[in-house]
């Protein structure tokens, strides 16, 4: 599934590259992030729990950083899965300076499978989005 | 399948409901067409679950000075077969009678159904547009919030842990309102893909009052501003229904992309507003 989406951090795209790539911000940021470590050059190891409605999810995973270009853009390659089923995502985040802000562009490519893709297609895009939402509020208040 | 084993508790009275819901730990169990489900699935694993079955005086359809009150356990039949809300507010009836199947309105309940706040749900877009209130209880305490400010996000409400959903209060229609909710369903799971509800009003020949709610297309139910602003200004039903999804991220899935949606969107508002003025 492709997901795409735009959001607004409040500082200079220096600040904003710096801190996506930051681990222990991410984990602050990162709806439900229970755990995360570095685990060689650009890669991670995360622990997350989603509670979304009365579904809880515990997800662990990694994620990979390549294809850097500072302050510019980087690929986010995520690769989890849990007792309720996987996700696989490949996504580039593209970072555009506008007026004393950023714009943080995401494109991807989202899977999932298991038994939550089963019963919860319909609600895959939206989750995904709300949970990407939920991290760039933080984000936005945790950079200023 | 068999859910993952879990408390139960069934209290007979409202404030031993609360005082068992007070930490937040436990989850509240209305009609159960959401919840059991993803239980059975186990998907959710709550440790403990607080019937609200067994409370009486939960279910409810009764008008009060100028606007209905229901309570939070009355479900989607006692909804969309109320005689007193066919009459004064038939709106939210019609939108009872257009959820899943016999089976789940017998079982479910608009306390429930909002309390979970699915995107596709069919009742928030009648009650964005009837600008509905929802009336919440805790131990010691109460507040009414407008849907509105409810529904926060994605299945994701204001209700704080220990509270409950006690009833939702909609206005009594004005005389010479036309109403119509118009939903295209999807064909697995009863749920929206696209519900528009529209309420209109007019004076002298023009239209002096539109209010138009959308399920289904966004990550939580919205009033289309744009549109109602379109038409209550004097423009005619297909530029105001053109403008529905103004400024929306729409939701997209296996059935259908964003782009569909969008223009799904702008077709079932012609069709609802249409209806609403009694002009179809």
């Amino acid at each position: 599934m492709k997901i795409d989406g735009l959001h607004t951090v409040p500082v200079s795209p220096e600040r904003a590259y710096e801190a996506l790539q930051d681990p222990a911000i991410l984990a602050k940021c990162m709806p439900g992030c229970d755990h995360l470590e570095r685990i060689g050059p650009d890669e991670y190891e995360m622990k997350m729990k989603v509670a979304i409605a009365s579904v809880q999810g515990l997800f662990g995973g990694k994620i990979r950083i390549t294809d850097q270009k500072p302050n510019e853009s980087f690929r986010l390659l995520v690769d989890g899965s849990g007792k309720v089923g996987f996700l696989k995502g490949d996504g580039l985040l593209t970072l555009v300076p506008s007026d004393r802000a950023t714009e943080v562009r995401y494109q991807g490519d989202v899977q999932v499978g298991g038994m939550i893709a089963g019963v919860g297609q319909r609600l895959i895009d939206t989750t995904a989005k709300f949970i990407i939402r939920r991290f760039f509020e933080s984000l936005a208040k945790e950079v200023q | 399948m068999i859910p993952q084993s879990f408390e139960y508790s069934a209290p007979t009275s409202l404030a031993e409901a609360l005082a068992l819901l007070a930490d937040g730990s436990a989850k509240a169990l209305a009609g159960g067409m959401s919840l059991i489900p993803l239980m059975k699935l186990r998907l959710a694993a709550p440790e403990h679950v607080v019937d609200l079955g067994r409370i009486p005086g939960l279910s409810y359809i009764r008008e009060d000075s100028g606007a209905i009150h229901i309570g939070a356990m009355t479900t989607h039949y006692e909804l969309e077969s109320s005689e007193l809300l066919r009459r004064r507010c038939p709106l939210l009836a019609e939108a009872a009678s257009n959820i899943g199947d016999v089976q789940v309105r017998n079982m479910g309940t608009i306390g429930g159904s909002v309390a979970h706040a699915d995107p596709a749900a069919d009742y928030p877009a009648s009650l964005m547009a009837l600008e509905a209130k929802v009336r919440l209880i805790r131990s010691g305490g109460e507040r009414t919030l407008p849907l509105e400010e409810f529904i926060v996000d994605t299945m994701t409400t204001a209700l704080e842990p220990g509270e409950l959903i006690a009833e939702v209060i909609v206005p009594v229609e004005a005389l010479g309102t036309g109403v119509s909710y118009q939903k295209m369903v999807h064909p697995a799971s009863g749920f929206a893909v696209v519900g528009i509800a529209a309420r209109v009003r007019r004076t002298n020949g023009k239209v002096g009052f539109a209010r138009i709610g959308v399920t289904g297309v966004a990550a939580k139910a919205f009033r289309a501003l744009s549109a109602e602003q379109a038409l209550a200004g004097g423009g005619d039903i297909n530029a105001a229904a053109a403008r529905v999804a103004d400024g929306v991220e729409a939701n997209s899935d296996l059935y259908a992309s964003a782009e569909y949606r969008m223009h799904m969107a702008r077709i079932y508002a012609g069709r609802a507003l249409r209806r609403a003025m009694g002009v179809a």
